[in-house]
């Protein structure tokens, strides 16, 4: 019998005095031992689920109608005590954030202790079976770890103790939120294999939340994706990843960067209808960026059809979706001699910190040389912490390097006006765009900041050159006069990266520029940077903790780590052999493009 | 091209504080401007004949003297309304100028850090280690009575109320992104200051200012109460309670009066910015935008 049956659910709140619902006629039923996936893009409503089964909803929102019963007991009309004795002991919680989903103020015995004790553990096996869970998550020296506190622990442990936590119980259900959203790669390939490691020896079944297709693809059995809060397709994840039944499925796909081979990546145009737009859609939710549109699409909701066994898609011509192609790119100009824009020679750059009777020293950047050449892209890949950003930061001159020699354009930075040429040639374009754009200025005003730093210029002008640059980057006209508070996640890092180009640089600094997007915005901005690499002939310096992003946009790859380059070389040759250890780390610890493969490796393993 | 967005007006302008506070404030300050029109006497004019006169209200007042007169038959309501000139006066300079100095300096030392903001910080430590009051009676007798002497030693003690609080804005502003970025593009650091980190500090600012106008009110009373204020000649509310408290059992209403306008005054600029604070805060406006 299916451990977690969704019938029909519908989950609803009320928006501008009419009932939306977030979530609309779900159906799916996990078994006990299977994990499902559940994937969409950010606001499609994953979340919404967890919260939904863990009864967790934000204060306005509620089931509507349909149903959705735990081992048999219907969690929607059951009453608040047994639902609260249901958390923690049948149904257990692995938490996005795992730092902040620990108290900082108690150690983590203490909080495990508690936890055991409100699943009715005995106060005497209590502290053995604490060790025996940390055995069981891979936690070394158990004993001691029950005296630290969280801020003591790294990210990846902290996750672990979670994991920890939320195996305690013999859950027979546990919900992973995107549990490995704000780890490293590296770290992240080992928590999903312990999640996987401990369903399959307690027999648990995983509702697995995540963004991520290719992680998806390595993890779960069956996958449910969402769209604008819709199921759209629904079946075994082998199925669902080789042969999409629902254009949006195969869309997410192509826009995913490739590791094996540079290819063509889908942008899917528009963005995900918001909340308030729910009420307006009266066909396929998806239509309006579908390539595989046609009139009937507009006119009803397409129910979920069968496409292979158990394998439903909502979509009227599931035939046709294998046939979406990403359109063709012009090939970028052939990397022939290149003149050198920036050159950086030894840069090292060391942090003292402490006062002046306990100093401590940490060089985030050591001795590390390298050279750019115009039109050129060079990828800069590490973990965090691994000095990517300083080294950003220290080219551009937010901060100066205590020893080393930056070049631009030929003159050394001892030169006199090395400032002001400085940023002539070179631009940066912040991580976040929420702290990077003022909430305070328009849009138009963001992007010709250059022009107002070199002197009176009439708003008119700015407004006219504001035009320009926003056509550039793909964003309408009108957006020139909204606030960033007026744009979505997407728009604002091309209002952050049309800033940097309003100088007309010839070496752009791009730090971490697309991660915390979703994959189509990413896509879009990925394509977007290709572009206006053809037209404005520009060099970029591209940081990214993301190898398949790098791989899809650079010409050469830096490897850094603990503030050394411990690799370089052409982005193919890199990627193909790898030769520092640590690169090769790096490439293991990312999911296989080819959900194929996963499974023929777990075959034969 | 305004820095602020163009929405802030009436987003402030809705909230009930606001305007509260702000109705009870003009009212005043519309009372202090107009003074020679609507006072019913001079207040220094004393009648002999008539001291310590209630009320009208009360038995025995006369309506010639609507709050009564005090031991020199001064008319207590005139002197109530001059008194008002005199607190607005404080109360608007002085915090402006406290406003001025505190500001420019946390703008400083929060903008460029290090050693700059280690002097400002140390000094503001030891300036606020003296107890304020000790601190402005000292000015006082170090400069002698007047109101601009006044006004002087309040900017002088209170400017470091402005530049603690203010200082950690900067800080937070300074660290956002977008703060660096300007640098990249070519602002100078003043430009930076005044464009980019200011219209983050100013609503912060607006408030603390509210705040510090209640308090000009008060360090003021008590200053003229102990006499070191504007001069026996120059009607102020503190002296009035002063004056009183020697006939505290044959006319407390004397006493009660000054008192009240103080209060009420005080209460206004409160009121004000807490309403402020609450509708300009970015911390609070920011999330509920999002």
């Amino acid at each position: 019998m299916s451990l977690l049956v969704a019938n029909e659910l519908t989950v609803s709140t009320m928006l501008d005095g009419a009932h939306v619902p977030v979530l609309r006629d779900l159906s799916f039923a996990l078994e006990p031992g299977r994990v499902l996936g559940l994937v969409g893009e950010s606001g499609a409503g994953k979340s919404m689920v967890g919260r939904t089964v863990a009864q967790l909803l934000p204060p306005g929102f509620a089931v509507s109608s349909g149903s959705l019963s735990f081992a048999g007991t219907d969690l929607v009309t059951m009453a608040a005590d047994a639902r609260r004795a249901l958390l923690g002991r049948e149904i257990a919680f692995i938490p996005q954030e795992p730092l902040s989903a620990l108290n900082p103020v108690r150690t983590i015995g203490a909080q495990l202790d508690e936890h055991l004790a409100r699943i009715g553990a005995p106060a005497s096996e209590r502290r053995e079976r604490m060790v025996q869970a940390f055995d069981a998550v891979h936690l070394p020296h158990g004993a001691e770890l029950l005296r630290r506190y969280p801020h003591q622990l790294s990210g990846g442990m902290c996750q672990r103790v979670l994991i920890a936590f939320a195996f305690a119980s013999h859950p027979k259900l546990v919900i992973a939120d995107e549990p490995t959203t704000a780890l490293d790669v590296t770290i992240q390939a080992r928590i999903v294999r312990l999640i996987a490691e401990m369903q399959d020896r307690e027999d648990t079944a995983v509702l697995f939340i995540t963004h991520d297709l290719r992680l998806a693809a390595q993890v779960c059995d069956d996958i449910l994706v969402l769209y604008a809060g819709r199921p759209v397709e629904y079946g075994p994840a082998r199925r669902v990843f080789a042969t999409p039944g629902h254009p949006y499925t195969r869309c997410l796909q192509l826009a995913n960067p490739a590791m094996h081979q540079r290819r063509v990546l889908y942008a899917l145009p528009e963005r995900m209808p918001g909340l308030r737009a729910y009420a307006s859609i009266t066909g396929c939710a998806f239509a309006p960026r579908c390539p595989n549109v046609i009139d009937a699409c507009r006119a009803a909701p397409p129910p979920m059809s069968e496409v292979g066994a158990g394998h439903r898609a909502a979509c009227i011509r599931t035939a046709q979706t294998r046939d979406i192609a990403a359109a063709a790119e012009p090939a970028a100009d052939a990397t022939a001699a290149r003149a050198p824009i920036l050159a950086v020679e030894n840069l090292t750059k060391r942090f003292t910190s402490g006062g002046f009777l306990r100093r401590s020293d940490f060089t985030a950047v050591k001795n590390v040389s390298f050279t750019l050449h115009e039109n050129e892209f060079v990828g800069i890949v590490g973990e965090s912490g691994s000095g990517k950003s300083t080294l950003a930061r220290l080219i551009v001159g937010l901060e100066t390097p205590t020893e080393g020699r930056i070049t631009i354009a030929g003159h050394a930075a001892s030169a006199p006006g090395f400032a002001a040429h400085r940023r002539r040639h070179v631009q940066m374009v912040f991580q976040d765009p929420q702290s990077a754009l003022n909430p305070r200025r328009r849009v138009a005003s963001i992007v010709t900041q250059p022009l107002e730093a070199a002197g009176r210029v009439s708003w008119q002008e700015r407004l006219q050159r504001a035009g320009l640059l926003l056509g550039e980057i793909g964003l309408p006209a009108d957006a020139a006069l909204r606030f960033p508070a007026q744009l979505s996640g997407g728009q604002r890092q091309r209002v952050n990266i049309a800033r940097a180009l309003c100088a007309v640089p010839r070496v752009l600094i791009a730090d971490e520029i697309v991660s915390g997007l979703d994959v189509s915005v990413q896509a879009q901005l990925l394509r977007l940077l290709a572009a206006l690499r053809r037209e404005r002939h520009f060099a970029m310096l591209f940081i990214s903790h993301d190898l398949s992003v790098v791989r899809y946009l650079c010409d050469r790859v830096l490897v850094m780590y603990r503030g050394e380059v411990v690799e370089s070389g052409p982005t193919e040759q890199v990627f193909a052999a790898p030769a520092h250890d640590y690169t090769r780390a790096l490439l293991a610890a990312v999911p296989p493009d080819d959900p194929a493969e996963v499974w023929q490796g777990l075959a034969a393993g | 091209m305004s820095a602020l967005p163009t929405f802030a007006l009436p987003t402030w302008l809705r909230s009930g504080r606001v305007i509260t506070g702000l109705a009870i404030v003009v009212a005043v300050a519309l009372i202090a401007l107009l003074a020679p029109l609507i006072a019913p006497h001079d207040p220094n004019e004393q009648n002999l004949l008539s001291t310590f006169l209630p009320p009208m209200w009360l038995k025995g007042g006369e309506a010639a003297f609507p709050l009564g007169t005090d031991s020199l038959g001064r008319c207590t309501l005139s002197r109530l309304i001059y008194g008002a000139r005199i607190a607005m006066t404080v109360a608007i300079v002085a915090s402006l100028g406290a406003m001025l100095i505190g500001a420019v300096l946390a703008h400083i030392a929060g903008y460029f850090g290090g050693t700059i903001d280690w002097l400002i910080g140390r000094t503001v430590d030891v300036w606020m280690s003296f107890p304020p009051v000790i601190l402005s009676l000292i000015l006082m007798v170090g400069l002698g009575t007047g109101l601009r002497n006044v006004i002087l030693a309040i900017v002088l003690v209170d400017w470091t109320r402005f530049c603690r609080v203010l200082r950690s804005e900067v800080l937070v502003v300074t660290r956002r992104d977008y703060v660096a970025a300007a640098r990249l593009v070519g602002f100078s650091h003043a430009r930076t200051i005044l464009r980019e980190i200011l219209p983050a500090t100013l609503p912060l600012l607006i408030t603390l200012m509210s705040l510090e106008m209640g308090i000009a009110v008060i360090v003021e009373a008590i200053l003229s109460f102990v006499g070191m204020s504007v001069g026996a000649t120059t009607p102020a509310w503190g002296q009035m309670i002063a004056d009183a408290r020697q006939h505290i059992y044959d006319a407390p209403w004397n006493l009660v009066f000054p008192i009240l306008a103080i209060f009420v005054t005080v209460l206004g600029f409160n009121v004000l910015g807490d309403g402020l604070r609450r509708t300009l805060d970015v911390r609070v406006t920011e999330t509920q935008r999002a």
